[in-house]
């Protein structure tokens, strides 16, 4: 549904976004991942047909957006970060203006059923300018989803809002996942690890790594990573003899026990347990742990 | 076509939904209202009543009007962010541009035809040259059309909606007191051609005495043109701007 190959984009000397390339399917929700500055929002302009990339191209819905710019106005629904209103017009008269405005066919009936699902139905009649921040996402949600886009284009839809409504945000963005495709961006690293099925990171215009964030760890940190706790002698003694088997390179405590890191896909369990018999020390807990996104996002920012 | 009707619309019912407009609108009425009453005074002793007194007014206050009535149109859009989603729906920048324009046009007419209360008043009580009040009224016509266009021209070239406002007013005044310029300079060729340039030039020898000429029609609707073909290009150039 969306195909980005090679996408740039200069302002004068700085590059926003430098050969990006990334995919996404229909029913997918694809995370644009990465601090301010990292072209999230570059990237998400272009694919709405707001900017024009410097080189590369773009596909949404098999159109370029470069030359086939209104085809793929008609099929994306777009929220920018900052939820663009018109504060004097009432609820219904500012969804209804853009749905006419995207060549709805029933408008008045799209209107109705976009307010009833963003829950906007008893405030249609008020003005845009008495409405809460949360109340304007919603409407921006509902400006963008009136026309039923097959693509929808979110950036930092959770941004600036009450954590009751950011759950309920989120709660709408997956709900998406049926009937379009979303691209989503964000800064925070655990909403998009609840969100989105796959994730890509960026890092000052450039992508660093994608995949699901259960790929990006493995990617990042090859290796098995075990919590191991064991009990019949001093902590650092139990260091020392699980430093010692053979391909463990990182062992740090946490807790009551130790993170053990070992090199490739090597399983460290069964030496653990070996161990533990060999040395007459009871094992209290043994299990794989999945480094978090933030753990990754952390090693990438390091690396860039 | 379709696109421009709804933008239009949606304008329209802003320029309703604005104290502003209003207030334009209240000062206007007063302003040839006071002028209506004075010029009808004089004609019982004076001088017979004046066709073109309203819209040779307004040649003059267009001036002021027009950055007041235009300056919102772009400056605005640029100021909310939605020029954002403007740009990305599935339309024309030239719909956006046009029907902004013609909305502000229509409201013009709109306090334009307010004004013809006093012209029925007119021929009620004496013998008005009808047709030299129509020409006149045509002139200022494409005149505010020409004035507003200047002024959604600079609306489009920043989110601030007062130097939207100033630079229109400044502009518009170089516009209409330009064939000053001409009076002091010692060579009638230039002082023509400076004259021909000016919105002035083009409504007080022609439409102001009852004659419709096309150079000044053309004139007028060339401004149009010209301003709102520069305001497509500064829309557009947002894309660039990012």
């Amino acid at each position: 549904m969306i195909v980005v190959k090679d996408l740039v984009r200069r302002y004068g000397t700085h590059t926003a976004v430098d050969r990006l390339s990334f995919t996404a399917q229909p029913g997918e929700i694809v995370g644009l991942l990465g601090p301010n500055g990292a072209g999230k929002t570059t990237t998400m302009r272009i694919l709405t047909g707001f900017l024009p990339p410097t080189a590369g191209s773009v596909q949404v819905g098999g159109f370029d957006v470069q030359t086939d710019s209104l085809e793929v106005r008609r099929r994306v629904g777009y929220l920018p970060e900052r939820v663009p209103v018109y504060p004097d017009m009432t609820v219904r008269g500012y969804v209804l203006f853009w749905a006419r405005l995207r060549g709805v066919p029933r408008p008045a009936a799209a209107v109705e059923a976009v307010l009833k699902r963003f829950d906007l139905l008893d405030r249609q009649h008020k003005l845009v300018r008495s409405l809460s921040k949360g109340l304007r996402q919603r409407l921006g949600l509902a400006q963008a989803l009136v026309h039923n886009p097959p693509v929808v284009i979110l950036d930092e839809p959770t941004i600036g809002i009450d954590p009751g409504q950011v759950i309920e945000v989120r709660e709408v963005v997956k709900s998406l996942r049926q009937e379009h495709t979303v691209l989503f961006s964000s800064h925070i690293l655990s909403e998009v690890e609840q969100v989105c099925d796959r994730v890509v990171i960026l890092h000052r215009g450039r992508m660093v790594a994608a995949g699901t964030p259960e790929v990006l760890g493995r990617q990042m940190k090859p290796g098995t990573h075990l919590y191991v706790a064991l009990g019949g002698k001093a902590p650092a003694e139990i260091k020392k003899l699980l430093q010692k088997l053979d391909g463990v390179h990182t062992v740090r405590e946490q807790g009551a026990g130790f993170v053990i890191s070992s090199h490739g896909e090597r399983d460290q369990r069964a030496a653990v347990t070996a161990l533990s018999a060999r040395h007459g020390l009871p094992l209290l807990e043994l299990r794989p742990i999945e480094l978090s996104l933030e753990d990754i996002f952390l090693t990438l920012l390091e690396k860039g | 076509m379709l696109t421009i009707w709804i933008i239009f619309r949606r304008e329209v019912a802003q320029y309703f939904a604005s104290p502003l407009a209003y207030l334009i609108a209240a000062a206007f009425l007063l302003l040839t209202g006071i002028t209506f009453n004075n010029d009808v005074a004089l004609s019982i002793t004076v001088k017979p009543v004046e066709p073109a007194l309203i819209p040779d007014l307004l040649a003059e206050i267009m001036v002021l009007i027009a950055p007041l009535l235009t300056m919102r149109l772009l400056a605005e859009e640029h100021r909310e962010g939605t020029v954002e989603l403007l740009l990305t729906a599935p339309i024309a920048d030239s719909s956006i541009v046009i029907g902004k324009f013609l909305s502000a046009w229509a409201y013009f007419t709109f306090l334009l035809a307010l004004t013809l209360l006093y012209q029925f008043i007119l021929v009620n009580i004496s013998q008005p040259d009808i047709a030299h009040t129509i020409a006149a009224y045509l002139g200022i016509w494409l005149y505010g059309g020409a004035t507003l266009a200047v002024g959604l021209l600079f609306s489009a070239t920043t989110e601030n909606q007062i130097l939207a406002a100033f630079l229109s007013l400044i502009t518009l005044l170089v516009l209409y007191f330009g064939d000053s310029a001409g009076q002091i300079v010692a060579n009638l060729d230039v002082a023509a051609i400076l004259f021909n340039l000016t919105l002035r030039g083009h409504y007080a020898p022609s439409f102001s005495i009852g004659v419709v000429r096309a150079e000044d029609v053309v004139y007028y609707a060339g401004v149009m043109a010209v301003a709102l073909f520069i305001a497509i290009r500064l829309l557009e150039s947002k894309r660039w701007r990012g």
